[in-house]
């Protein structure tokens, strides 16, 4: 850390500040998931589990509440007129949504500011990263979540997870994490990379949907879509100008107000970078 | 001539008083009410005007402890914060101004009071030996008035304190 | 019925004596006490050896509620660290010196109290072993800590306050410590030559001393408003309906006032009857004490209100719902309980007839301060458990491991404070001879007859004022 370091860092902020931002951003990974093609399968999420190392933490634990299931789907039973047709079903017909709720990759984290130890920011890719080598476990980023997306390895769930054979599963591209970390959703991360460095050493630009994440990969309606919102081109950011989403603000206007994409908590300011598009219902 | 350095104990701070009030008075001559230490077990709140006015060194360490708190404790985190972009920023500024305040202001308080504590063993002459003169009544209950004069002034100094209803005298002679 | 803070015909040699006599070696209660509190502390040494090797699951920490009582027991440490600089520096720089036989064990609670909230934070984390990252170093790899977590804030504000108050304790205790030298033999001789750092009681000793005393007293002062501001800022810096509230640093530090003073009103009467203090800690002055507890109380009541009454005219949904929730779900029992202990319990202090009667003041003060202690739990776990995301709505309850933690640094706490009561004089002897002294000077009994006499009171013979 010398003298010259902090000339160097000073005239380079100085830079990104007249670009609007702090960061110059290469990528802005985000998502568009259609609630009207989401059939609640859960595929998604047993997805994430298989790429990530996720632990299955057993009954017991599930029971109170140490969950690890960083893609989850949410089902909320909401319309309860339609439930006296059929009573006690379980039908989303009769009124049952579901809402896959995994890291919204804020733009503006409420999770950043907060980590004593710095062990999760802000990347170029747009991306909230979470280092798992600097994480002390204070679990303050995960109080401060309004989603409550980041989940906490109560113990070292590698002793129980995966007797073997069953270890042979693990994805090596990523770490096994050890207990007294933080962990949530990366948007694969690790996809992302592989991608951009092929890229990277062809010379060309990353194309839309040349990698998926693995949620993405595994949804049989396709309600998931993932790509660069930087990138006009790509089927996310179309989505996200028909819905008439935008990043950067808390509230939305729309010029038609039944279009269907939200941004779930963009009232907190959180930036969210995922747009859910509401279910359309019979009226 | 050797110096006698000449210590009367008294029974409470009236008898003290009187005996230095004829000091002051200039009744041994060459000798200034400007050389007596008083030993007691409390500080009487009017010692100013029987002993003048004397100063203490201690609020000027502190001021100078708050001031190198404030700076050191700022210039040190701002470059830490300015050397560390990759931090978290969470839409805020690099050197964030709350964040600074409240740190500031606690290396404020660490310093001044590390610089107060340092000024106080300084200035108060603490952590030398005791005085051979000591006597443990200081700390129970009796006044203490130390003077150290020359051979001639001794026997009029033991008088002195005599008329005053002295308890005990005790004398050490300094080459 | 006595009125008198303090009886001014007291000899200054009887002070030494009977505070000296607190020193001496102590009786079998004593070291009841002690191993009831060693006994405690290996509760807690095991529960936090088991989480340290199996994980912090162990506590039934669960999502969403990752904080616990773990964290209300540390804010309730840290609150109770308050008394000492209410009672030694605010007290001591508006001179009521009726603070003066009670300020040391005050002062030495504060130090301890500090001692034990330092724990917390260090057993909580996941990976405490990595503690020190907390720390701004300067690492080989240029990383920092992130300055804007209010955690961090925490670390530079307890360290400071910790520092600051030992200092200030002993600072304040090294007239004492030279008393202690001169009537000493053995082992004590030595600590206490060591310890009082050359104190022979000259003018510029004293001169010295006083000031350096007020200047502390001056800083101690903003330093405890800031670190609880700080340690409420943990809560109030954050997006969570229910903790987002401006009010929370005042909140946190009156609600630290009011723990801070029941602390004091219990070990007020235990030191008194242990070591016969009557003469010095006097009803009068447990009167005193009462009667700011409860100004105190009343203060956290009504800022406490408020925190309701903006909830509930406020357009935060969420927030409402929250609060509905506290008064009527799964936490209502120990919400409901806490608003009694904390704000009907106190008007007990109001009355004069039970604030003389020390047996209720001792059951009453121990009650405020579990209200207290509720209060903390209930700041950190409703808002955790039933938050924004419905779908994350859910009440686990703590295990047997939080529980003897939280129990555990009560025997920490008390193991602390028996070991300075025997070592140190936990009354302030020439604070007390200055306090007597300057009720002698001002002849309280005649100044009482003169101007306390009724207009129609028969005036007596040969009897005027200031004759």
């Amino acid at each position: 850390m010398s003298f010259k370091n902090i000339l160097e860092d000073w005239a380079r902020y100085r830079r990104t500040r007249e670009d609007g931002g702090f960061h110059v951003y290469e990528h802005k990974w985000g998502m568009a998931i259609d609630l009207n093609k989401c059939i609640g399968c859960n595929a998604c999420s047993v997805a994430c589990y298989a790429e990530n190392n996720l632990a299955v933490v057993g009954p017991e634990r599930f029971a109170k509440n140490q969950v690890m299931h960083w893609m989850r789907i949410e089902r909320y039973w909401d319309e309860p007129q339609l439930a006296q047709a059929v009573p006690a079903s379980q039908y989303q017909e009769n009124g049952g949504s579901f809402l896959p709720m995994l890291c919204q990759q804020c733009m503006a984290a409420t999770c950043e500011p907060v980590c004593p130890v710095a062990a999760t920011y802000h990347t170029p890719d747009g991306l909230n990263a979470q280092v798992y080598n600097r994480c002390v476990g204070s679990r303050y980023c995960s109080n401060n979540c309004p989603y409550r997306l980041r989940y906490f390895n109560w113990f070292s769930y590698y002793e129980s997870s995966w007797p073997a054979p069953l270890h042979m599963q693990l994805n090596p591209d990523l770490t096994v994490r050890d207990k007294g970390v933080m962990e949530k959703c990366t948007f694969c991360v690790q996809r992302i990379r592989r991608a951009k460095d092929k890229a990277k050493m062809e010379n060309r630009k990353l194309g839309d949907f040349e990698f998926q994440t693995a949620c993405q990969q595994t949804c049989p309606t396709t309600a998931i879509v993932f790509g660069d919102l930087m990138d006009p081109e790509t089927q996310v950011s179309k989505l996200w100008a028909a819905h008439q989403v935008e990043l950067g603000k808390a509230e939305q206007d729309k010029e038609n107000p039944e279009l269907r994409g939200y941004r779930v908590f963009e009232a907190l300011n959180t930036d969210p970078k995922i747009m859910y598009m509401e279910r359309v219902r019979e009226v | 001539m050797s110096k006698h350095r000449i210590m009367g104990l008294f029974s409470d701070f009236e008898q003290a008083f009187a005996a230095i009030a004829e000091i002051r008075a200039h009744q041994i001559p060459g000798v200034s009410v400007d050389d007596v230490t008083l030993k007691s077990p409390i500080e009487h709140p009017e010692i100013e005007e029987v002993l003048g006015e004397r100063s203490s060194h201690v609020p000027k360490f502190t001021l100078m402890g708050a001031t190198f708190g404030i700076t050191f404790g700022f210039l040190f985190l701002a470059s830490a914060q300015a050397t560390f972009l990759v931090q978290p920023q969470g839409g805020k500024a690099v050197v964030p101004f709350p964040s600074n305040f409240v740190l500031t202001y606690e290396m404020l308080i660490l310093f001044g009071v590390l610089f107060t504590l340092v000024s106080f063993l300084i200035s108060a002459r603490m952590l030398r030996r005791r005085d051979t003169l000591y006597s443990e009544m200081v700390s129970l209950d009796q006044v203490g008035v130390l003077l150290e004069v020359d051979e001639k002034n001794a026997q009029a100094l033991k008088s002195l304190f005599q008329r005053h209803k002295v308890v005990d005298i005790r004398e050490e002679v300094v080459r | 019925m006595q009125t008198k803070d303090i009886n001014e015909q007291i000899k200054w040699a009887q002070i030494n004596n009977d505070v000296l006599r607190s020193l001496e070696n102590p009786r079998m209660a004593y070291w009841v006490a002690v191993g009831i509190c060693v006994a405690m502390i290996a509760c807690a040494v095991i529960g936090v050896g088991y989480v340290y090797t199996t994980g912090q699951g162990t506590l039934d920490l669960y999502w969403p509620d990752m904080w616990g009582t773990w964290i209300g027991t540390f804010i309730f440490w840290i609150g109770m660290s308050h008394s000492g600089t209410l009672l030694s520096a605010i007290l001591h720089i508006v001179h009521a010196d009726w603070r003066k036989p009670i300020y040391r064990f005050a002062e030495a609670m504060t130090t301890f109290s500090l001692m034990t909230a330092g724990l917390f934070p260090i057993i909580h984390l996941g990976r405490m072993w990595n503690l020190y990252w907390v720390i701004p170093y300067a690492s080989d790899r240029g990383i920092w800590p992130n300055f804007r977590s209010p955690l961090v804030w925490d670390a530079f504000a307890i360290f400071t306050y910790l520092t600051s108050s030992a200092l200030f304790l002993y600072i304040g205790m090294v007239p004492d410590l030279a008393i202690c030298r001169d009537n000493a033999r053995g082992w004590r001789k030595k600590l206490y030559t060591v310890l009082s750092l050359g104190w022979a009681g000259t003018d510029r000793q004293w001169r010295n001393f006083r000031k350096t005393y007020l200047l502390m007293a001056c800083f101690l002062i903003p330093l405890a408003v800031s670190v609880h501001s700080i340690v409420s800022s943990d809560f109030a810096m954050s997006i969570m309906p229910g903790w987002h509230v401006t009010t929370f640093p005042p909140y946190f530090v009156a609600g630290a006032l009011y723990s801070g003073c029941a602390a004091i009103i219990t070990l007020f009467i235990i030191l008194r009857y242990f070591f016969r203090f009557e003469e010095y800690m006097t009803i009068p002055i447990l009167e005193k004490t009462c009667k700011l507890t409860f100004v105190i109380a009343m203060a956290w009541t009504y800022l406490n209100a408020i925190e309701f009454a903006t909830v509930w005219y406020g357009p935060d949904q969420v927030d409402k719902e929250l609060l509905i929730n506290k008064f009527t779900g799964p936490y209502s029992p120990y919400f409901w309980a806490m608003l009694f202990f904390g704000s009907v319990m106190p008007f007990t202090l109001a009355f004069e007839k039970l604030r003389r009667h020390i047996p209720t003041m001792f059951v009453v003060s121990l009650f405020l301060n579990v209200g207290m202690w509720l209060e903390r739990w209930m700041i950190v776990s409703p808002t955790l458990s039933l938050s924004y995301e419905p779908f994350a709505w859910k009440v686990v309850w703590p295990s047997i491991v939080q529980w003897a933690v939280v129990f555990g640094s009560f025997g920490w706490f008390g193991l602390l404070f028996l070991v300075f009561v025997k070592v140190f004089p936990s009354v302030s002897m020439y604070e007390v001879k200055e306090m007597v002294y300057h009720r002698r000077r001002a002849v309280v009994d005649d100044n009482a007859k003169a101007l306390h006499r009724r207009s129609s009171d028969p005036q007596p013979a040969a009897e005027m004022p200031g004759a």
